[in-house]
């Protein structure tokens, strides 16, 4: 396997998606490719990175008020 | 805990212990993909209530072809496009041909091992924002849903009605894109060299590699 296919390849290597042959391939190429190997570690981290910050919720006041008015509006539905 | 057949079943019958259970697995995560796409917490807060109340009135015809949390996915994505078409009606909102070439990474500075004052300081974290508001809008909602929020190809493929192999072409452009900029961006804070400026053997085409 050439740089430009580890590239194409990366998101299913990340995610699993490759058949073994394919999944041997990358790894070959990835014990011997210094680059490719970053391009991997950074990526895998980026995805890290951005789980980890992206779990920001609703503002406190913002959160309160909006599950009073919708359980206003949903229990008004009772017949 | 409901299973998702109890959880329709408690709403219909308008169960406050459901309300609520529905509120606190789904209202933070459409927030986040509304805010996402707008900007703004005003109209973020306005797409949540507006996905939850649709929601309730369809209650008695859901058929539960969707999971619940698809269709709220679904139904606040589609009302948050339709806010963007008012604000900018001229602006197409897919913004980018689907033909680009991959993006050809350019910085090759291993930042995995920086110290933690660095990747979890408050700067990063502005970085790491600015970095996917400058995404294009489809591939920053193709990498919340699925690299943020954890959702599988299907379901993005299904919330967003584009096809899986599109999903997985534009978080896989999504990921290099973000990958390039928070590369640069910890590089320099490393005060490393930008070593990696040069290309490597075989990823040296300047317009990307066409997938």
């Amino acid at each position: 396997m050439k740089c430009e296919e580890l590239l194409t390849y990366l998101s299913d290597y990340i995610d699993q998606n490759l058949d073994e042959e394919l999944t041997e391939e990358a790894q070959n190429h990835l014990a011997t490719c210094q680059n490719c190997r970053v391009v991997l570690d950074t990526t895998q981290q980026t995805i890290f990175l951005y789980r980890k910050q992206g779990t920001r919720n609703i503002p406190a006041g913002r959160r309160q008020r909006l599950f009073k008015q919708l359980e206003t509006a949903f229990l008004e539905k009772i017949a | 805990m409901f299973t998702e057949s109890e959880l329709i079943e408690a709403l219909r019958q308008r169960n406050p212990e459901a309300f609520s259970y529905l509120f606190e697995t789904y209202s933070d995560k459409i927030y986040r993909l509304a805010m996402s796409l707008l900007g703004s917490e005003d109209e973020a807060e306005g797409i949540v209530q507006d996905s939850f109340l649709r929601l309730f009135e369809k209650l008695d015809q859901f058929e539960g072809r969707a999971k619940l949390g698809t269709w709220l996915y679904r139904v606040a994505y589609n009302a948050s496009i339709d806010l963007l078409r008012k604000r900018r009606p001229v602006v197409p909102l897919l913004d980018e041909p689907d033909d680009e070439g991959l993006p050809v990474p350019v910085v090759y500075v291993d930042w995995c091992q920086a110290p933690e004052t660095i990747l979890a300081s408050e700067e990063a974290s502005l970085e790491l924002e600015r970095a996917i508001a400058q995404l294009p809008k489809r591939y920053r909602t193709v990498f919340i849903l699925r690299d943020i929020e954890g959702l599988s190809t299907a379901e993005t493929a299904e919330i967003l009605s584009i096809s899986v192999s599109a999903v997985k072409v534009q978080l896989h452009r999504a990921r290099l894109m973000l990958r390039e900029q928070l590369s640069a961006y910890f590089s320099e804070r490393l005060s490393t060299k930008p070593k990696g400026l040069a290309q490597p053997k075989g990823l040296a085409q300047p317009k990307g590699v066409n997938l």
